[in-house]
């Protein structure tokens, strides 16, 4: 098992809802430990803490987005890597990555490659046998673009999410990444198609938004799906009405 | 030099901060043996068969215990619980097995391969449920189960205990009542949270002591029980207590002892250690009563309070434990703080398939002031008045009577009409009480009030000794359990101020043990400083009396011509003629070596006066020294589109009777308007349809978090009781009582319907406001 920030590793551990005999600890490998920009990408290696991404502020989005997962005490030990190959459903700082069309480097026994997050990541990582992710690459130019992140919780300011979304405005339109609604994270092209046609009035283009839904609207103990969508939609119209024309 | 009215740091505090401080757990011997709890997935389920033999096997495993080591029946009301379940389980979370092993890794390895056949059974799973006609029934042989005699048990039904009250003339009351209003409430257990979660050792040593460590709020009725249950003579038990790493009611039950008890039993005496994880201690140990009311009002129009009839459904838990006597002492204060001639009362303590229920901090009283405050509120909305007026209407005086029919005193009964008057002014009550801040925000204001006596033993007793040291300082011993209230430290201020010396002289004994502490009934029910401080007070006065004889002898002077201050005593009329303390406390020596005298010890007891219980009919009895009053406000700011809030203001004006450490005061009522914020808000256990529960981990149940807390403006006013040290009333659960029926008001008033169901998530007020009912996940 390949071990990063351990913080899932120790909590799940201790009620046995984990259990390795030997891990390997990927902080030391200095690609996963990289942070750089320059004018065409953004580099970010997997090791990096949220804190750390956050304190940066290279990647604002990614930054702000990954700061509302658990607590700054737990975030400086949780990881990028961490977070997205996590085995909660929630799995927030890859929203960022989806929206801005990142591509991943991935590592494995037959060496390493870089692939679109788009055709790895679909619901949850898709890794290979004994792969783990080393690094993101993003595309310089969506570092600076309009954004919006916001958490919304059951209650307690520290908690899993009812919804998380992520937005970015892109000169061909809002595009949005939702997690906590559906069973896994996800970006989709028919809700973004949906969300910015103009032509329709905001709430129009919101109360048309649940047909879009790759899955069911989640319904659990931190938020039934009745009410996880109208926490949803009131997003959708803050999100519309703060990035839009 | 004044001791009291001065905020003297907790003498704890230095230890606490540096983490030089231990707890029961941190205490590591080498030959200490390690015990896990296996518990059971289910909520209510017939035990078929328990297979150990794989746990066995594990490395280092001494033994494993099953429900058959021992057929004792424990619980302080009803003996109806056994120390590891026995042949049925009847909540999620229930001991049925423990290991025990060389090291806590190969005792939690055991445990988790003990393998348990289960079949499971119907379960009952709120109060309500348990009173249907074809409810399972939960204990069959409640009939011929021990009973203490307090609490009044239907066999073949799940009711534990029926409490009924009625004062004056009901019928009467409500021909007189022009306006009728009735509003039921509810809400399922939830947890004490306290930051240490719970953990014991037990010895039973060659000689034949039985030693238990324990992080008890009551080591003295530890020993009491255990001696009782196992019929070991209570001389050879000895309960050892060190601070308590937060209570709240908790860890007044006993639970873990006799689990260990058995433990160590088992391994020939060895000493057995046992902590539980979070996970256990959120579970397995005693929680936080439940509850499902209905308040029936009855009014004139001009608001004056005729007739209540107030049914009280208790979720006990699947054991009586405790249950009975919190819902008892709910009954007592059923009317809140208001002078109601005409009161009924009918309150059942239920059998459910939740985990059982101890005591939490208020002991039933933020229950009551729930159910009865939200009627209230229902009955001002009916009325058109003001919510406040109508409160300060019918607030209790002197003169009127309480639920029990005691009569009320200025002594007995806090001053609740100048606690409101100054709640209008601090709120700000009369400028506004809902406003809308823009297109989605709405603020909002929600009030109440609050009684609570205490609800003790009628023996209920503490001791004091104080010894001298050679420097003339001081060491005083209480069997109060310092459980972060900083009791200790007021009681030191109590001692410094009759001996009129600086409580920095005092050392206080901040662990008890059962062997050599006075007894202190419990450290519960806020009655530290009444009860101790008493018997601190006569040990006080025990050992000036000493101090005098021997300084007559040496100043050659009558003793009440004498008199002790700074640590001196002098002849009044001439302080030239006078001696140190030091000189004297350890004996007088002459010039020419003669002595006389020797160390000073000071003793005292105090038990309270004139106390009996309840009749089980009429409710009519003195269950308690004095009910002590407040007013609380909360603020809250609203988003309408998805019912977010968020806590901006809590006020609590109590009567304090007087303040005698100032912050110490404050950190308690403020700790405690978190605590009942925190419950109002968030606290709770989500059941599933099983019973089983969802949210046993700080993951899922969360607790207020520090920045999370609204501004609080805490104020005391000071109307003496008579009987207390320098006339201080109780506070230390006090300050959460009214915060989660004010929480509830203000939302309320912003949400545009009456809620009444805790906690309150947003989504809870939004399903309010939708119509949407309560589900099961």
């Amino acid at each position: 098992m390949y071990w990063s920030g351990g913080t899932e590793i120790i909590t799940l551990g201790r009620v046995n809802l984990v259990y390795t005999e030997a891990v390997i600890d990927l902080k030391h490998i200095p690609e996963c430990r990289a942070l750089a920009v320059n004018d065409q990408s953004l580099i970010v290696g997997s090791a990096l803490t949220l804190s750390e991404l956050y304190d940066s502020r290279v990647f604002p989005l990614l930054g702000e987005t990954g700061s509302g997962v658990a607590d700054r005490t737990s975030r400086n030990k949780i990881t990028l890597g961490g977070n997205i190959c996590s085995q909660f459903i929630y799995k927030e700082a890859v929203l960022p990555l989806l929206l801005t069309d990142s591509d991943l480097v991935i590592a494995g026994p037959s060496g390493a490659r870089r692939i679109p997050i788009g055709q790895i990541f679909n619901g949850t990582l898709r890794l290979g046998s004994g792969e783990f992710l080393v690094q993101s690459v993003t595309d310089s130019q969506y570092l600076t673009m309009p954004h919006f992140s916001i958490k919304k919780r059951k209650v307690a300011a520290i908690d899993y999410p009812v919804v998380t979304t992520a937005a970015i405005r892109t000169n061909s339109g809002i595009r949005l990444a939702f997690s906590g609604l559906c069973a896994f994270p996800f970006r989709s092209a028919a809700l973004e198609r949906l969300l910015n046609e103009s032509k329709l009035p905001v709430a129009e283009r919101v109360g048309l938004a649940a047909s879009q839904l790759p899955a069911p609207i989640l319904s659990d103990m931190k938020a039934s799906a009745a009410y996880r969508e109208i926490v949803w939609k009131n997003v959708l119209i803050d999100i519309l009405t703060t990035l839009g024309e | 030099m004044k001791a009291i009215g001065r905020s003297v740091p907790k003498k704890e505090s230095f230890d606490k901060v540096t983490g030089v401080a231990m707890y029961t757990a941190d205490k590591v011997e080498a030959r200490m043996l390690h015990a896990r709890l296996a518990l059971s997935p289910y909520a209510h389920a017939r035990i078929l068969s328990v297979d150990t033999s794989e746990a066995k096997q594990v490395q280092g495993v001494k033994t494993i215990l099953t429900g058959d080591v021992s057929d004792v029946l424990i619980g302080e009301e009803i003996r109806d619980r056994p120390i590891i379940a026995r042949e049925k389980v009847r909540y999620y979370g229930e001991v049925v097995a423990v290991a025990v092993a060389d090291t806590e890794a190969a005792a939690k390895r055991a445990a988790e391969l003990i393998r348990v056949e289960y079949e499971p059974l119907p379960v009952v799973n709120s109060p309500v449920d348990a009173l249907r006609q074809d409810a399972p029934i939960l204990h069959d042989k409640l009939g011929e189960y021990e009973n203490e005699g307090r609490a009044v048990p239907v066999p073949g039904t799940n009711i534990a205990s029926v409490n009924r009250l009625r004062k004056g003339d009901i019928d009467k009351g409500w021909k007189e009542s022009e306006m009728i209003a009735e509003n039921t409430v509810w809400f399922m257990p939830s947890d004490h949270a306290a930051m240490e979660t719970r953990s014991a050792t037990a010895e039973i040593r060659p000689d034949g002591y039985v030693v238990i460590d324990t992080s008890s709020q009551v080591p003295f009725t530890v020993k009491k029980y255990m001696a009782n249950y196992f019929g070991i003579g209570s001389g050879w038990i000895v309960v050892q207590t060190p601070l308590v790493g937060g209570a709240f009611g908790g860890k007044s039950a006993i639970f873990l002892e006799p689990i260990v008890y058995l433990a160590s039993k088992a391994v020939g005496g060895r000493k057995v250690k046992i902590v539980l994880t979070r996970e256990e201690d959120m579970a397995s140990a005693p929680v936080r009563i439940g509850l499902h009311a209905t308040v029936k009002l009855g009014s004139t129009l001009d608001g004056y309070i005729k007739a209540a009839h107030i049914t009280y459904r208790f979720d006990g838990g699947a054991y009586n434990d405790k249950s009975s006597d919190v819902a008892k002492a709910a009954v007592i204060d059923c009317s809140g703080p208001y002078g109601i001639p005409n009161l009924a009362c009918d309150c059942f303590t239920l059998y459910t398939n939740h985990g059982f229920a101890a005591a939490f901090r208020g002991y039933g009283h933020s229950e009551l002031t729930f159910a009865m405050e939200r009627a209230i509120d229902a009955l001002a909305d009916k009325l058109g008045m003001d919510p406040w007026e109508l409160r300060f209407r019918n607030a209790a005086v002197p003169g009127d009577t309480a639920p029990t029919r005691d009569l009320l005193t200025p002594s007995n009964l806090g001053d609740i009409k100048t606690c409101l008057n100054r709640l209008k002014i601090l709120s700000e009550w009369e400028g506004w009480q809902v406003r809308q801040i823009d297109a989605y925000r709405i603020r909002a204001k929600g009030i109440s009030c609050f009684w609570k006596n205490s609800s003790m033993d009628t023996d209920a007793s503490s001791g004091a000794i104080i010894l001298f040291n050679p420097d003339g300082s001081i060491n005083l011993e209480t069997g109060v359990v310092e459980i972060g209230t900083g009791t200790k430290t007021v009681l030191a201020q109590i001692l410094a101020e009759r001996m009129r010396m600086s409580p920095e002289r005092i050392h206080v004994k901040l662990t008890v043990d059962t062997r050599t502490t006075p007894e202190h009934w419990k450290t519960v029910a806020s009655r530290g400083t009444l009860l101790a401080g008493r018997a601190v007070l006569k040990a006080a006065d025990d050992a000036i009396r000493q101090l005098l004889d021997i300084a007559a002898c040496v100043l050659r002077a009558d003793p009440e011509d004498l008199v002790l201050e700074n640590e001196k005593v002098f002849v009044r009329a001439d302080p030239s003629v006078n001696i140190e303390v030091r000189e004297i406390c350890y004996g007088y020596v002459y010039p020419n070596g003669n002595a006389i005298g020797g160390q000073i010890i000071g003793r005292g007891h105090y038990i309270q006066r004139r106390m009996n219980p309840l009749n089980p009919v009429t409710g009519e009895g003195t269950p308690g020294p004095e009910w002590n009053v407040g007013a609380q406000a909360v603020e809250i700011e609203m988003d309408t589109r998805d019912c977010s809030y968020r806590l901006m203001k809590a006020i609590s004006v109590n009567d304090a009777g007087k303040v005698l450490n100032p912050e110490g005061a404050r950190g308690q009522v403020m700790g405690a308007m978190a605590m009942g914020l925190s419950f109002a808000n968030r606290e709770g256990f989500d059941y599933n349809e099983q019973g089983m529960v969802l949210n046993p981990t700080l993951r899922d149940f969360s607790v207020l978090r520090y920045d999370e807390n609204p501004s609080y403006i805490v104020e005391f006013i000071e109307t003496p009781c008579l009987d207390a040290p320098y006339g201080a009333r109780a506070l230390g659960e006090h300050g959460m009582i009214g915060m989660p029926a004010a929480l509830a008001d203000a939302l309320s008033r912003a949400a545009g319907v009456r809620l009444n169901q805790l906690p309150l998530y947003p989504e809870t007020v939004w399903r309010a406001r939708m119509g949407y009912s309560h589900v099961f996940l």
